[in-house]
């Protein structure tokens, strides 16, 4: 996943609250516009980003960390985008059932769906979630 | 894009709530408490227009799933009313298009529910 040669790279730090996740959106709209993708795969990538800062929010808040951060990592490649979202959220441990949560895993269901190749890593203090879409011919 | 919500009642006491803008994990919570509200109203029925929804993740998808499935409890329904194929391609790709009952058009959506639009 992380051997083909960097173009480009855009990194972004931003806070691991729901106010900010807009801000990644904004940035990745940005540099996946610059790849040879369709108009579906930018917004599949902005989704995609999206949701997987989510849920970072959601994991800070839900192990209590207020002071936290997500560093989003892209790499323009020749025939893909690599993208790497690491937040030290804490630990993903097991969900507590809440009926109030509806959404709970339809975020991940969107990021498997949108992009091509996922990788979700455990770090000692949150998580790395890495992407790939491969640029298609128009 | 700000995120928005005009709530009106058309047609015989409907509940019409017009969103714009982007609903992510941000914006959702606003959009659940004004959900939550309608419902707890009284109203059996609602419709949703999403013509002007930029962008939509599955914060907003929980939050219309919530609001659904309280209205089913008593029978009710939610009508989504989504012209954007980028939007109702989230729908889609969950499945939640066979969930939810989708119009193109606002009066679409009021004649499903045998009301006329105002």
């Amino acid at each position: 996943m992380e051997t083909e040669e960097c173009v480009a790279c855009v990194d972004l730090r931003i806070p691991c609250k729901p106010e900010y996740v807009g801000v990644a959106r904004l940035a990745i709209l940005g540099v996946a516009s610059r790849m040879k993708f369709n108009y579906d795969d930018v917004e599949d990538v902005r989704l995609a980003v999206g949701e997987t800062c989510t849920t970072s929010v959601d994991w800070a808040q839900r192990n209590g960390r207020t002071d936290t951060v997500i560093t989003l990592r892209s790499e323009i490649r020749p025939d893909s985008l690599y993208i790497e979202i690491i937040d030290d959220a804490g630990p993903r441990g097991e969900r507590a059932a809440d009926p109030d949560d509806e959404q709970d895993g339809l975020g991940t269901l969107l990021v498997t769906l949108l992009v091509d190749e996922v990788t979700v890593s455990a770090l000692d203090s949150g998580t790395s979630v890495r992407m790939v879409k491969y640029a298609r011919e128009r | 894009m700000s995120f928005s919500i005009d709530t009106r009642i058309e047609g015989n006491s409907l509940p019409v709530m017009e969103l714009s803008g982007e609903i992510d994990v941000y914006s959702s919570r606003q959009l659940k408490q004004q959900m939550i509200a309608v419902i707890e109203s009284g109203s059996k029925e609602m419709v949703v227009d999403l013509t002007d929804v930029v962008y939509l993740d599955s914060s907003a998808l929980g939050v219309f799933i919530g609001g659904l499935k309280r209205m089913r409890e008593v029978n009710g329904n939610i009508l989504l009313v989504c012209p954007s194929e980028r939007i109702r391609r989230v729908f889609e790709i969950t499945g939640l298009d066979h969930i939810f009952d989708i119009y193109d058009t606002k009066v679409e959506a009021m004649q499903g529910l045998g009301r006329e639009s105002e």
